[in-house]
C-alpha cells in the first residue's frame, strides 16, 4: 500500500465529513460561515488530487486502495457486503483517467463553492438553507469523487445514485418554486430510468461473463474492473453488446442524451451555482466517464455498439443545437449547449471504432470534458453573474448592452462563450478539433466508414449551430441598448469580488488550458496513453498509433465554420436588429418548432408518463371493485349458506313439531320399505 | 442456566408481564401506564441488543460448523431455554440434543409439544427488529392514544410479546399460537382506537387472516403427522427435526415413498402458502391490508406493517420451503416468483394512484415484500440474504413512513394528499426525515433499502440465469425499483415541496399552535434513521451472523434441486396427484 493509495480514502472523506459537519453544525454553529468547510475539503481535496496525479504518472500500474490483497482475489480491506455469490468491497483505483477527473471536478468545483458564497448571499440571512446549499454541495462532490474514484462497478453505481441524489436535493433547492420541486422529481426519475439499464447491464456483465469458475457458483471478483476487463476479449461478444448496451442506458440518462436528454434544461430551476456544478463538473459527465472507463468492455464489443454510442451522440448534439438556437431563456441556451456538447464527447468516445483509435477517441472524448468543463462552468457562472444583477430575470428578451454595466462578467462570459464556440486559439476549439478528427480517422477505418463520415458532418454543421447560438445569446445580452428589468431594483452594477475572481481564474482556464495541456505539450494524451491505456486493456496490449500532427484543413474548416456561426450571429443581432424577425417570419414552422423544443416533453408525457398515471388509477380502481369485491363475495358465502337455512329456525314450535313428524314419516317409510324389499 | 437464555425468556416474558400489569391498573393513570410501557420496550430493545452481541460471538465456529458440515441440513438455534443444547465450548461449539429442549409443554402421544424457543441466523435480526420498533410505537402513541389507555398499551405490550414469540418459537405448535396470538391484540387495537370504519376494518382483517392461517394448520398438522407415520412413530413438533425427518425420507429412492412425499409436499406448501401468502401479503390477497393499515392506529400499521407482514414472509422461510422442498421449487418459485412480480408493478401503480398517504405506503408495501418474496424464492443465498435484509430494512423505512405520517396527523387530522403542500417551509425537520425515509425506501445506495433489493435481485437474476431463462424477474425486479422512486417521490413533491398549502388546524386544538418534530418524536426516529445508514454502509456483520443458516435453506434447495434433476433424467416427472388425498394419513 502506498502512500497515494492511502490519499484516495481521504479524498472522498473529505467533502463527505465537511457534509455532514455542515448539516449537523451549520444552521446553529456555523451560520453566516457554513460556506467554510466546504470550500476546505473541495480544496484540500484538489490539493490532494495533485498528489495522486504524480502517483499516477510515478506508477506504471493503477494505484489501488482497500484490497487486502490484489485483484482477482476478494479480499478486502472493507467489506461492503458478501452473501453467498456476490461479494463487493469498499475498493478505490486511481490512474491516469482518474487523475485527470479528480482534479477538474475538485477545481472547478471548488471556484463554484466560492461564487456561490456572493450568489447565494441572500440565503445567508436564512441561516438553515445557506447551511443546507452548502450540506448539499459537499456530498454532490463527495458523490462524484467517489464516482471517478470505485474500482467495482456496484460501487460506482452506489456513488452514481448518489450524485442523483444531490442533483435531485440541489434543483429542488428552492422547492416552494413549483417549477423546481418538479424539475428535482423529474432529474431523478428520468436518470433513474437509465439507471435501470446500467444496474442490469452490471447483472448481466456479473453473470454472463464466461471464466475459470472457481467451485460453486459464480466468481464475485468480476465486478472489479481489472478483472472485468482482462477476461473482456475472451466474452461472448452478444453478451458484451448486452452488457455495453446496457451501460450505455445509464450513461445516456446520466449524461442528459437522447432520449432521455429532457430533465436535464427543467434542471436549471436549481440556484445558478448548481446548475454550474451539474453541467460542468459533475453529474453530466458521469455518463462519459463510464463509458471512458469500460473502454476495454466497449472496445472487445461488435463494432456497432460503438457506432450506437457515436451515433446517439452525434445526434444529440445537432438535437440540442437545433433547440439552443431559439431559446429565449439564457440559462436554457446554456443548458441545450450542454446536452450539445456532451454529444460531442459521447461522438468521441464512439469513434474508438478500431484498436488504433480507441487511445485517441478517449483523449479526444476527455480533454472535451475537461476543456467543456472549464468554459461551461465559465458560461453558467457567468450567467449567475447577470441573474444575480437583473433581480433572478434571465429572460434575454428582458435585458440587452450589459456590456458597459457589468465589464468583467462581460469579458468572462465572452472568453467562455468563444471557447464554446470553438474558435481558435481557445481551449474548446483544440478539444472539438481533436474530436472531429478523431471522427473523421473512424470514417476510413474499418467499420462503418460510410457512417461515420456522416455524423462527422453533423459534428462539423453542429459546431458551425454552436458558434451561432452561443453568439446569439452573448449579443442578445452584452450588447444593443442598455436595458434592465424593473426586478433588478437598485442593484443593477457589476457582481461583487467573491464573484469575479471564480470567473477571472475559469475564464483563465477556459483561454489557454486547452492549447497547454494538449497541443503545446502533449501532457494529456500522454497521461491518458500511459496511464489509462497501457493499464485498462491487461493482457492485450493495445496498438499505439497515435500521430501528434496536427490536420490543418481540419483545422481550418473546423475554425471556419465557428468564425461563420459568430459572423451570422453578429450579422443578425448587431448590424440588422430587425433581421431576426423576418428570418423568423419566413420560417415559422421551423422556429415554433424549435422553441417549443420540438415537442419531446409533450411527447414523452403523452407516451409514457400520461398512460402510466392512467394505468395507475385504473389498477386503483380495479383494486378496490374488483379484487377487495371478489374477497368480499367469498366472505359473504357462509352467511348466504346461513340466509338460506335461516328460515327453518322460526321459532314456533308447531313448525318444529310438524318437520319432526315429516323426518320421522319419511324415515320410517324409507325403513319399512326397505324391509319389505 | 446461563445468561442469555434467561435474557431471551425474559425478552419473551416480559412484555407479556408488562401488558398485564398495565391492563389491570386504572385508565385515567396514563402517565405511569406510559412510562411503564416505554421502560418495558426500551428494556426489552436492550436486552435483544445484549443477545445479539452474545450470538455474534458464535459467528466464527458457526460458519466453521456450516463448512464442514455433512449430516442432512437443518436449522440449528442456539440459546435454548431447558436443554443443554448448543454451548460454546473453547471457540468449539458443542451440541447437545440440537433439536429440542427439556421444557415440555403438553404431552402428546409419544411426543411432547415443547416449549422450544431459540436464536439462529434468520430470526436474530428479525427479533431485534420488533424490539426496536417497540420504543417508537409506544412514543407515537403518547398523546395520541386518550381514551381507555390502560387497554391500549395492555393490547401493544401483549401484541409485542406474541410477535416475538412467533420469531422466536422453534416448536411448530407453539409458532402457531403466537402466530394466532398476533391477531387477538391487533383486532382490538385496531377495532377500538381505529379510524371511522374501524369495525369493518378489524372484523376483515381478522377473518382474512384467521381464514388463511386455518388452512396453514392443516398444514402443520398435516407434516407432523406424516413425519410421524414415516419416521418410525416418532412425534415431534421440534421445526429443526421435522427439517431433518422430510429430508431424510425424501433421500428414500423408493417409488411409493417418493410417491407419498410428493403428495404430502404438495398440500403442504399449499396449506402454509395460503395462510402465509394471506399475510404477506401476495398480491391478489392483499386487499385486507390498505384497510387494515388506514384504519389502525399509528400504532398499529407499524406494528402491522414493520413486523407482522413479515411473519409471512418468515414463515415461507423457516417452513414452507424447509417443510416442502421439491415443491418449493417446482411449484413454489414460479407461482410466488409471479405473483412476487405482478405484486410489485401492481403495488407500485396502486400507490401513485392513492390519496391517502396511508393507503400510499401500505401499497408501497405490497410492492416491497413482493422484492423479498422474489429474492427468497430464488433459493440461493444471495437472494435469501437479501429477501432477509428486505424484511429489516422495509421494516425500519416503513416504520419510519409510518411514524412520520401519523405525527402529521396528529397535527392536522388528515391523511390525504391533496390537503397538503409545500409544508418542507412549514415543518422544515419533518421535510428532512420524510426525504431521507423515502430515500431509505427507494433504495438509495448507502441507506438500507439498496442492500436487500440488491441482494434480491442478484439472487434471482443468477437463479434463471443459471438456468439460461431470460432474467424476466429481475428485470421487473428493477423496473420496479424506478417505479418505487415514482410514486414516493410524487408523494413528497405534492405534500412537502411546492407552495406552502396548510390544512385547517382543528378547531378544538387551536389554541396550541402546530410545532415542528418535538423532543419525544424525534427520540422516535433517529433510531430509525441512525440504523438506515448503518445497515446500509455496514451490513455486514448482519449478513456474517445469517449465512450459515441462509446456507442451510439454500442446501435444502439444492438437493431439491437435485432431486428434480435425476427425476427428469429417469423420465417424466410424477408430481401430478389427482387423488386429492390430504396431507395427512
Amino acid at each position: 500500500m502506498s502512500k497515494t493509495s492511502a490519499l484516495l480514502p481521504v479524498i472522498v472523506a473529505l467533502p463527505f465529513l465537511a457534509s455532514v459537519f455542515t448539516a449537523f453544525f451549520g444552521p446553529r454553529l456555523l451560520r453566516r460561515h457554513s460556506h467554510w468547510p466546504c470550500i476546505l475539503a473541495t480544496a484540500t481535496a484538489c490539493v490532494l488530487s495533485c498528489f495522486v496525479l504524480a502517483g499516477v504518472v510515478r506508477s506504471e500500474q493503477p494505484i489501488l486502495a482497500g484490497y487486502e490483497e490484489p485483484p482477482p482475489s476478494v479480499r478486502y480491506d472493507f467489506t461492503w457486503m458478501k452473501a453467498g455469490s456476490v461479494d463487493i468491497g469498499y475498493t478505490l483505483r486511481a490512474d491516469g483517467l482518474t487523475a485527470i477527473m479528480l482534479l477538474t471536478v475538485t477545481f472547478v468545483a471548488t471556484w463554484i463553492a466560492v461564487f456561490s458564497i456572493g450568489y447565494m448571499s441572500h440565503e445567508r440571512e436564512h441561516n438553515a438553507g445557506y447551511a443546507r446549499f452548502f450540506a448539499e454541495m459537499s456530498l454532490f462532490i463527495c458523490s462524484m469523487l467517489g464516482l471517478v474514484l470505485a474500482d467495482n462497478f456496484i460501487l460506482v453505481y452506489a456513488f452514481w445514485e448518489g450524485v442523483g441524489l444531490c442533483s435531485y436535493l440541489l434543483v429542488g433547492f428552492w422547492f416552494a418554486k413549483p417549477a423546481a420541486a418538479a424539475a428535482a422529481r423529474k432529474a431523478l426519475l428520468v436518470t433513474r430510468l437509465g439507471d435501470v439499464g446500467f444496474i442490469l447491464g452490471i447483472l448481466v456483465l456479473w453473470m454472463g461473463f464466461d471464466r475459470p469458475a472457481p467451485l460453486g457458483g459464480p466468481d464475485p471478483s468480476v465486478l472489479n474492473f481489472d478483472v472485468a476487463f482482462r477476461l473482456a476479449p475472451a466474452q461472448d461478444p452478444a453478451i458484451l453488446a448486452l452488457v455495453c448496451l446496457l451501460f450505455l442506458c445509464g450513461a445516456v440518462g446520466k449524461s442528459a442524451q437522447f432520449p432521455l436528454y429532457v430533465w436535464l434544461p427543467d434542471a436549471m430551476e436549481g440556484p445558478t451555482p448548481v446548475s454550474a456544478l451539474i453541467h460542468a463538473a459533475t453529474m453530466v459527465t458521469a455518463g462519459v466517464y463510464l463509458i471512458a472507463r469500460s473502454m476495454p468492455l466497449f472496445h472487445a464489443a461488435p463494432p456497432y455498439v460503438l457506432m450506437i454510442v457515436a451515433s446517439i451522440g452525434a445526434f444529440t448534439a445537432m438535437l440540442a443545437a437545433l433547440i439552443a438556437l431559439t431559446q429565449p431563456d439564457l440559462k436554457r441556451v446554456l443548458a441545450y449547449s450542454t446536452i450539445s456538447q456532451i454529444g460531442y464527447m459521447f461522438l468521441a468516445l464512439g469513434s474508438a471504432s478500431s484498436g488504433t483509435l480507441v487511445a485517441a477517441a478517449v483523449v479526444a472524448g476527455i480533454f472535451h470534458l475537461v476543456t467543456h468543463a472549464f468554459f461551461k462552468a465559465l458560461l453558467f457562472l457567468s450567467a449567475g453573474s447577470v441573474m444575480h444583477a437583473m433581480g433572478n430575470v434571465i429572460d434575454m428578451r428582458r435585458f440587452s448592452g450589459l456590456r458597459y454595466a457589468m465589464p468583467t462578467t462581460h469579458w468572462t462570459f465572452l472568453c467562455g462563450a468563444g471557447a464554446l464556440a470553438a474558435l481558435p486559439p481557445l481551449s474548446g476549439f483544440w478539444s472539438k478539433d481533436e474530436i472531429l478528427g478523431v471522427t473523421l480517422k473512424a470514417g476510413a477505418a474499418e467499420h462503418y466508414p460510410g457512417v461515420y463520415v456522416v455524423l462527422f458532418l453533423m459534428g462539423l454543421l453542429t459546431a458551425g449551430l454552436t458558434a451561432f447560438y452561443t453568439f446569439r445569446a452573448y449579443f442578445k445580452t452584452f450588447w444593443g441598448e442598455l436595458r434592465i428589468p424593473p426586478e433588478a431594483g437598485d442593484h443593477a452594477h457589476e457582481s461583487p469580488e467573491v464573484m469575479l475572481v471564480p470567473l477571472r481564474v475559469l475564464a483563465v482556464g477556459a483561454v489557454a488550458l486547452g492549447f497547454v495541456i494538449q497541443p503545446l505539450t502533449g501532457w494529456f494524451s500522454g497521461l491518458l496513453e500511459h496511464h489509462w491505456a497501457n493499464v485498462s486493456f491487461p493482457g492485450q496490449p493495445l496498438p499505439h498509433v497515435v500521430e501528434h500532427g496536427h490536420n490543418w484543413v481540419l483545422m481550418f474548416i473546423s475554425s471556419m465554420f465557428g468564425v461563420g456561426g459568430v459572423f451570422v450571429a453578429w450579422f443578425m443581432y448587431v448590424c440588422q436588429p430587425g433581421l431576426p424577425e423576418r428570418v423568423v417570419r419566413g420560417m415559422q414552422g421551423l422556429y415554433q418548432m424549435s422553441l417549443n423544443k420540438f415537442h419531446v416533453d409533450e411527447i414523452y408525457y403523452a407516451l409514457f408518463a400520461k398512460p402510466l398515471s392512467m394505468m395507475a388509477s385504473v389498477f386503483k380502481v380495479f383494486d378496490q371493485y374488483v379484487v377487495d369485491s371478489v374477497v368480499d363475495l367469498v366472505g359473504s358465502v357462509p352467511r348466504m349458506i346461513g340466509m338460506l337455512l335461516r328460515p327453518i329456525q322460526n321459532g314456533l314450535v308447531q313448525f318444529y313439531a310438524l318437520a319432526m313428524m315429516l323426518g320421522l314419516t319419511v324415515f320410517l317409510g324409507a325403513l319399512v320399505i326397505r324391509m319389505a324389499r | 442456566m446461563d445468561l442469555p437464555r434467561l435474557e431471551l425468556l425474559i425478552i419473551l416474558a416480559l412484555p407479556l408481564v408488562a401488558g398485564i400489569v398495565v391492563g389491570l391498573m386504572g385508565p385515567q393513570r396514563g402517565r405511569a401506564i406510559r412510562w411503564i410501557a416505554a421502560a418495558t420496550t426500551a428494556a426489552t430493545l436492550l436486552l435483544t441488543l445484549h443477545v445479539a452481541a452474545q450470538f455474534m460471538r458464535f459467528n466464527t465456529p458457526r460458519a466453521a460448523q456450516a463448512e464442514k458440515r455433512v449430516d442432512t441440513p437443518t436449522f440449528r438455534p442456539l440459546f435454548v431455554p431447558g436443554a443443554p443444547g448448543v454451548t460454546l465450548h473453547e471457540g468449539n461449539i458443542r451440541e447437545e440434543n440440537p433439536h429440542g429442549t427439556s421444557w415440555n409443554l403438553l404431552p402428546l402421544g409419544p411426543g411432547n409439544i415443547q416449549f422450544f424457543i431459540g436464536i439462529d441466523g434468520i430470526n436474530l435480526w428479525l427479533v431485534v427488529l420488533t424490539a426496536v420498533l417497540g420504543v417508537p410505537v409506544v412514543l407515537v402513541s403518547w398523546n395520541h392514544i386518550s381514551v381507555r389507555v390502560n387497554e391500549f398499551y395492555a393490547w401493544l405490550l401483549i401484541l409485542q410479546t406474541a410477535m416475538l414469540g412467533i420469531f422466536l418459537s422453534f416448536d411448530i405448535i407453539l409458532f402457531y399460537v403466537f402466530f394466532e396470538l398476533s391477531l387477538v391484540p391487533l383486532f382490538f387495537l385496531i377495532g377500538i382506537w381505529g379510524g371511522p370504519e374501524r369495525r369493518y376494518a378489524a372484523g376483515k382483517f381478522f377473518i382474512y387472516t384467521l381464514t388463511g392461517s386455518l388452512i396453514t394448520l392443516l398444514g402443520v398438522l398435516g407434516v407432523v403427522f406424516a413425519c410421524y407415520t414415516k419416521n418410525n412413530n416418532e412425534l415431534t413438533f421440534s421445526i429443526p427435526r421435522l427439517v431433518e425427518i422430510v429430508h431424510a425420507r425424501l433421500r428414500i429412492p423408493n417409488e411409493e415413498e417418493r410417491q407419498f412425499w410428493a403428495n404430502v409436499q404438495l398440500w403442504v406448501f399449499l396449506a402454509l402458502t395460503a395462510g402465509f401468502a394471506v399475510k404477506v401479503p401476495l398480491v391478489p390477497f392483499h386487499t385486507w391490508l390498505p384497510l387494515a393499515h388506514v384504519e389502525a392506529p399509528t400504532a398499529g400499521s407499524i406494528d402491522l406493517a414493520g413486523v407482522l407482514l413479515k411473519v409471512g414472509a418468515y414463515g415461507f422461510l423457516r417452513l414452507c420451503v424447509p417443510l416442502a422442498p421439491d415443491v418449493s421449487l417446482n411449484l413454489g418459485l414460479p407461482l410466488v416468483s409471479t405473483l412476487a412480480v405482478v405484486g410489485i408493478i401492481y403495488g407500485a401503480l396502486c400507490a401513485y394512484a392513492q390519496d391517502d398517504i396511508k393507503r400510499l405506503v401500505a401499497y408501497s408495501s405490497v410492492s416491497h415484500l413482493g422484492l423479498c418474496m422474489l429474492g427468497m424464492f430464488a433459493l440461493n443465498s444471495a437472494g435469501i440474504s437479501g429477501s432477509i435484509m428486505q424484511m429489516i430494512n422495509h421494516g425500519l423505512s416503513t416504520s419510519g413512513l409510518f411514524l412520520i405520517v401519523g405525527m402529521l396527523y396528529e397535527r392536522y387530522h388528515t391523511r390525504k394528499i391533496s390537503d397538503y403542500g409545500g409544508m418542507a417551509a412549514r415543518l422544515p425537520l419533518f421535510g428532512v426525515f420524510m426525504t431521507f425515509i423515502c430515500m431509505s425506501s427507494i433504495g438509495l445506495p448507502g441507506l438500507n433499502g439498496f442492500i436487500g433489493e440488491l441482494l434480491s435481485l442478484m439472487g434471482v437474476f443468477e437463479q434463471q440465469w443459471q438456468r439460461d431463462q431470460f432474467p424476466i424477474y429481475a428485470v421487473i425486479g428493477a423496473f420496479g425499483m424506478f417505479l418505487g422512486a415514482w410514486y414516493l417521490m410524487t408523494m413528497l413533491r405534492r405534500v412537502f415541496f411546492g407552495p406552502l398549502k396548510e390544512p385547517p388546524v382543528p378547531e378544538h386544538e387551536q389554541h396550541d399552535p402546530i410545532t415542528d418534530l418535538t423532543g419525544r418524536e424525534l427520540t422516535a426516529l433517529v433510531p430509525l434513521a441512525i440504523l438506515c445508514v448503518v445497515v446500509g454502509l455496514y451490513p455486514q456483520p448482519m449478513l456474517d451472523t445469517m449465512r450459515p443458516d441462509v446456507k442451510v435453506i439454500e442446501d435444502i434447495a439444492g438437493n431439491a434441486r437435485k432431486r428434480v434433476v435425476l427425476a427428469a433424467q429417469r423420465g417424466p416427472a410424477v408430481v401430478e396427484n389427482d387423488r386429492g388425498e390430504g396431507a395427512a394419513p
